[in-house]
């Protein structure tokens, strides 16, 4: 499975670079030629590739242990590899991930604004613009760090004696330092893992039920207006999940019920734009009956979140994860 | 008392829930327990943000028709939090962050009351504009669930707990 992971993250790791620029270029033609479809298809492109930017960083540590052993604790590189230039790979990817979430967060609020008004504001679009490119800036600094990994002959003197003195701690390990060392951490993260669930399932159940059937009397373009809550709440559960995952990769990576969690999380990311991107849900007047495909698309949702928390909740228990 | 509930804990169905390595005991109970809480606290929640300003093309008086749907998670979650506790029952009653859990799951039920006598029935669920009572009993609610959800979290970090999480 892991060996499966590390060649995932090969696959993947192409998306966040070529897809996103793809996605960035196509919405600055978009904002030259004052298109609005086209803008309207680059946040789609934006948004897709933040979703798939996350099992793009989480697979990175499965491919650091295919390549490299852990001996007593230490990370350890056959020759011809260079473990600072891993470590600093890492450390542009996290920084390159982050930024590529709020990017994806903003483009996905344009997206949700052009249902209700063609146009993209111009603050949405100035944001997304801005951010995109230091995104896509990061971005390609990562993909070239990781491409480096096995050319040790560049690394500079500095970093090779960093790596003899045991004195470089990659970002990412030392938040993941942090959230071990320091007891409340943890249980603080899991509490707000909680909350953040239960401003999901605002979006989940309202805009789910109301398709299915309940409360007929609101409109779905009414109910469509608690959609922004859920992506809130799901912004709050990737930072606490991240600082989990920070802590201790290894259970997660090892952890087949994590996988899945992350492709149902995936999933939920395509499906909530069923009710974003097609219209035969945004019609759904008061007092109407939503469509049959509406309703489909409605129950899988709700399947899909009850088995994100399934895998999460399992983690543990048919999982390794404490 | 003290051998009361340990005669609780030590009868063959809290043995179960707690020690039984089927995915249907502990962890199963568990499971259906978050996803009452996110019903409850979703539809609560909705409701709340709704009175505070939120989505204001939902008219208040329709969200009533999720209530159902409020309660059905509420009873799910009393008898799943029910086999739960019965599973280490000596531990959390002595544990002073149950106490605060309860406390509050009740206050939050009393402020759902007061909210759907005096604000799904009033002319402001109509008009939309809310009094500045209504929207002080929503932040009283949003908080309420908030120590809700936080204190049965912690419940498995602070005070007595055992290893069940």
């Amino acid at each position: 499975m892991d060996s499966n992971l590390a060649h995932i993250h090969l696959l993947l790791n192409h998306f966040p670079t070529i897809g996103f620029a793809i996605g960035f270029i196509l919405l600055v033609i978009g904002t030259i030629v004052k298109n609005e479809e086209i803008k309207h298809a680059s946040l789609v492109i934006l948004f897709l590739i933040a979703l798939i930017a996350i099992p793009t960083y989480l697979s990175g540590p499965a491919a650091l242990d295919k390549i490299c052993e852990r001996v007593s604790g230490q990370v350890v590189c056959p020759p011809g590899l260079s473990l600072t230039l891993i470590q600093e790979h890492e450390d542009w990817a996290l920084f390159a991930f982050s930024v590529m979430e709020v990017t994806g967060f903003i483009a996905w609020l344009g997206l949700w604004q052009m249902r209700r008004t063609p146009k993209l504001g111009t603050a949405n679009l100035a944001a997304v613009l801005l951010l995109g490119a230091i995104s896509f800036g990061l971005m390609a600094v990562a993909a070239n760090k990781g491409g480096d990994i096995r050319h040790p002959e560049i690394q500079s003197e500095q970093a090779i004696q960093m790596a003899k003195d045991g004195t470089r701690v990659p970002i990412a390990r030392a938040i993941g330092n942090f959230v071990i060392a320091k007891t409340w951490v943890w249980p603080t993260c899991e509490s707000l893992h909680f909350v953040g669930l239960s401003l999901l399932f605002v979006a989940v159940l309202f805009v789910n039920l109301r398709v299915l059937g309940i409360g007929k009397s609101l409109a779905f373009s009414s109910v469509y207006q608690f959609l922004p809550l859920g992506l809130i709440g799901f912004g709050v559960n990737l930072v606490t999940g991240m600082m989990f995952f920070l802590a201790s990769p290894q259970q997660y990576i090892h952890n087949v019920e994590f996988h899945r969690k992350i492709v149902f999380v995936l999933l939920c990311g395509v499906n909530v734009l069923y009710f974003m991107l097609f219209d035969k849900a945004w019609r759904v007047k008061a007092g109407e009956d939503a469509p049959i495909s509406s309703k489909v698309a409605a129950a899988i949702s709700i399947y899909l979140w009850i088995g994100v928390l399934y895998y999460g909740e399992m983690l543990p228990f048919l999982g390794n994860s404490f | 008392m003290n051998e009361f509930l340990q005669n609780i804990e030590q009868s063959g169905f809290a043995s179960w829930v707690r020690e039984s390595p089927s995915i249907f005991a502990f962890p199963s109970i568990l499971l259906v327990h978050t996803i009452g809480m996110g019903i409850v606290a979703g539809i609560s929640g909705g409701i709340n943000l709704r009175i505070l300003g939120m989505a204001p093309a939902i008219k208040l008086a329709p969200l009533q028709r999720f209530l159902p749907v409020l309660w059905f998670g509420f009873w799910v979650n009393a008898i799943t939090g029910t086999m739960l506790l019965t599973s280490d029952v000596s531990l959390k009653l002595h544990n002073p962050d149950f106490y605060i859990k309860m406390a509050f799951i009740a206050i939050s039920l009393i402020l759902l009351r007061i909210m759907r006598n005096d604000v799904f029935g009033s002319p402001e669920a109509e008009t939309g504009k809310f009094s500045t009572r209504s929207k002080m009993l929503a932040w009283a609610s949003l908080f309420c669930w908030l120590v809700v959800i936080t204190s049965g979290r912690l419940l498995a970090y602070v005070g007595n707990y055992s290893n069940l999480k």
